[in-house]
């Protein structure tokens, strides 16, 4: 067992730094707030992280495979809308499963530009933000819509176990699921080489499109959800719901510790970055401190982990387990077209 | 051990301590002083609009200082004009068992699980400003705000005795389906039928108070109708300030009469060069203030009326200069 010294008790923190950053955030949380600590503020945290954990899990398998979807903010808009629409139409809930279909097919739309037009995800996803966007508000008459049964959705935001809401609870199953797929399936371990190292990946015999167009009915998906479960617990459907909902996902996924740049995340670290978030947000809301000088601490925040996510990574290991065993498989030296950037 | 599982471990790791930490205090929160006691060292959550805004910046400091008078403790959230954030910060309001609620609501319906959970806990609800669906404002003590349909009277009332009763207008209105321009519109239009003045509405249009979208729809009204618009009904005053503008760079030599809505300096000043012919005064700051003592009126037990409407001041040429401007 090796002893404790400066070097590696500042290794520890920086291979806990989520863990860290709970504990200082409900450090700072209890001496400033009073009744900070109790399980009623846990359980709205957890609440409150649900839409937002949501868009960051459909993010998730859609940046490990090296891709980016921008249009979840959009996707979560207009499942809402189709949601508190169809309602009177077919019932709560054929509507609730019409709007994770809209998702999901948004998602298939994303996910055939990417691989049959072979135009990178960051463009694709930018048009199909934009295109969905507007049109939510068309669609619309860009107001929002009033559900014909607010009282639905109410007990989604209810009390469930003391801990959790039912909504919170389906955020936290789909989270389990998502982390079992990737972390216990050979499918879910692929993922990772797509991401690292597309051509290597293919010529190892992954089928390298079947998993981008798998993360991007994901996205959808779990967009979708997003949008179904806001609108349903709000009982409204607005079309503007998701237009700022995009950068707190992508904040949550990249303090998890997701990498943008692909090959490295995980289900349970886009967790722990939601509810760090979540509850540096509510703790700094209940201080007094304005929204928007609220975003200057979610940024530095931000800089300071990735700065030390590149500081753990860089003694020389790989940075995960199947980012190494890419780099063993042989490539053979031909040409491998479409890898998009 | 790779650095992918130890994220997953910690984060795994932290969730689970968040939760231990949690079941080691409960949320039991003390039954409130019975009565008329003192509100001294008790909690109000006012979830406001936005922290930065020419009209909810003002209301806020109004509820800050009726809090400190009353040395209740304010804790300030805002929704940035978002009500799906509204909503989630009601919860957490209602989560924390503040011991009293001021809402800025900003839709019919968002608000309504998280007032239902609030009656639960026993705690009282204000609105402030703006109204909400019928089903929320059940379960709202009492809304404190300008009586904004009484507003669209007054301007039609101004508007009638600046023209003598006859003449083409052109109403400048704010963002279609928005609550405050329901009333501003609908207060004018009723006001109109009821009467028996020869006023004729040459155009409406939503200009969503915005001063530029208002010189832009502005250019087009004065191009079709020239010289028949005699007055201009905007439903704010930066609006009212965006077709000036328009008339200017027109070049046309008329002097329609134009009213405006909110007291603005910008409306005060027009007032005083006589390009603009009236504004109705809401004071933001009252706002807040009165929002504030009318909940700890219903936090003390006390009595009070489910609408506490602000005054409406109007201000044209006679008595701009004895008036401070609203923001």
């Amino acid at each position: 067992m090796n002893r404790i010294t400066p070097r590696t008790a500042g290794r520890a923190i920086v291979q806990y730094r989520l863990l860290v950053l709970l504990i200082l955030v409900a450090i700072f949380g209890s001496i400033t707030i009073g009744d900070f600590f109790t399980i009623d503020t846990f359980q709205s945290i957890l609440n409150r992280a649900t839409i937002v954990g949501f868009l960051a899990l459909a993010l998730t398998p859609v940046l490990i495979a090296g891709h980016i979807d921008l249009s979840v903010g959009s996707i979560l808009s207009m499942a809402g809308i189709t949601t508190i629409a169809m309602q009177p139409v077919i019932g709560n809930v054929p509507a609730a499963i019409a709007g994770l279909c809209v998702g999901v097919l948004i998602g298939a739309i994303n996910a055939t530009i990417v691989v049959v037009f072979k135009i990178s995800s960051l463009v694709a996803t930018l048009a199909t933000l934009l295109i969905f966007a507007s049109l939510a508000l068309l669609l619309t008459n860009s107001q929002p819509l009033s559900s014909t049964d607010p009282v639905f959705g109410i007990p989604l935001t209810g009390d469930l176990l003391g801990i959790f809401t039912p909504r919170s609870m389906m955020f936290v199953a789909a989270t389990a699921i998502l982390f079992v797929w990737l972390r216990f399936t050979p499918s879910g371990r692929n993922l990772y080489a797509v991401g690292s190292n597309a051509p290597a990946a293919k010529s190892a015999g992954i089928r390298s499109n079947a998993y981008v167009v798998a993360t991007f009915l994901i996205s959808g998906l779990f967009a979708g959800a997003a949008g179904v479960l806001q609108s349903l617990s709000t009982a409204t459907g607005s079309p503007v719901a998701g237009a700022v909902m995009l950068i707190p996902a992508i904040t949550a996924v990249v303090i998890g510790g997701t990498r943008l740049e692909g090959g490295r995340g995980s289900a349970l670290a886009t967790l722990g970055g939601v509810l760090a978030l979540g509850a540096l947000t509510m703790a700094l809301e209940f201080n007094g401190v304005p929204a928007y000088t609220q975003a200057i601490y979610t940024g530095v925040l931000l800089i300071i982990l990735i700065t030390l996510d590149r500081l753990s990574s860089r003694d020389g290991r790989p940075a995960s387990r199947t980012l190494r065993r890419v780099r063993v498989e042989p490539t053979t030296p031909r040409e491998i077209p479409g890898r998009n950037a | 051990m790779t650095v992918r599982r130890n994220i997953a471990v910690a984060s795994a790791a932290a969730a689970v301590l968040l939760a231990l930490a949690g079941c080691s205090s409960g949320g039991g929160e003390a039954p409130a002083a019975g009565g008329d006691g003192s509100v001294e060292g008790k909690e109000i959550c006012y979830i406001t609009a936005a922290n930065s805004h020419p009209y909810v910046t003002p209301a806020n400091e109004g509820a800050q200082a009726a809090a400190d008078a009353a040395g209740v403790k304010l804790t300030i959230v805002s929704e940035e004009f978002s009500p799906q954030t509204g909503a989630e910060q009601l919860d957490s309001c209602v989560a924390r068992g503040v011991d009293g609620i001021l809402l800025w609501p900003l839709d019919d319906n968002s608000y309504l699980p998280g007032l239902l959970k609030a009656e639960q806990a026993g705690i009282p609800v204000v609105a402030i400003d703006t109204t909400t669906g019928d089903d929320s404002m059940a379960l709202i003590a009492s809304f404190v705000g300008a009586d904004k349909y009484d507003q669209g009277k007054i301007s039609f009332e101004q508007l009638d005795k600046a023209l003598e009763g006859e003449g083409g207008v052109v109403i400048i209105a704010g963002q279609a389906g928005n609550g405050t321009e329901i009333a501003r519109t609908g207060g004018f239009m009723d006001a109109l039928e009821a009467s028996d003045s020869g006023i004729e509405v040459l155009a409406t249009v939503n200009a969503d108070f915005d001063q530029q979208k208002a010189l832009v729809a502005a250019r087009d009204l004065i191009t079709k109708y020239g010289d028949q618009i005699k007055g201009v009904y905007a439903e704010d005053d930066t609006m009212a300030k965006g077709f000036q503008q328009a008339l200017a760079e027109s070049g046309l030599g008329i002097t329609p009469f134009v009213i405006g809505i909110n007291g603005e300096k910008g409306a005060f000043e027009a007032i005083k060069a006589g390009t603009q012919y009236s504004t109705i005064i809401q004071p933001p700051f009252r706002n807040g203030e009165l929002a504030i003592e009318t909940l700890i009126a219903v936090m003390k037990g006390e009595k009070v009326e489910e609408m506490v409407p602000l005054e409406n001041t109007v201000v044209d040429s006679t008595n701009v200069d004895t008036l401070e401007p609203a923001m």
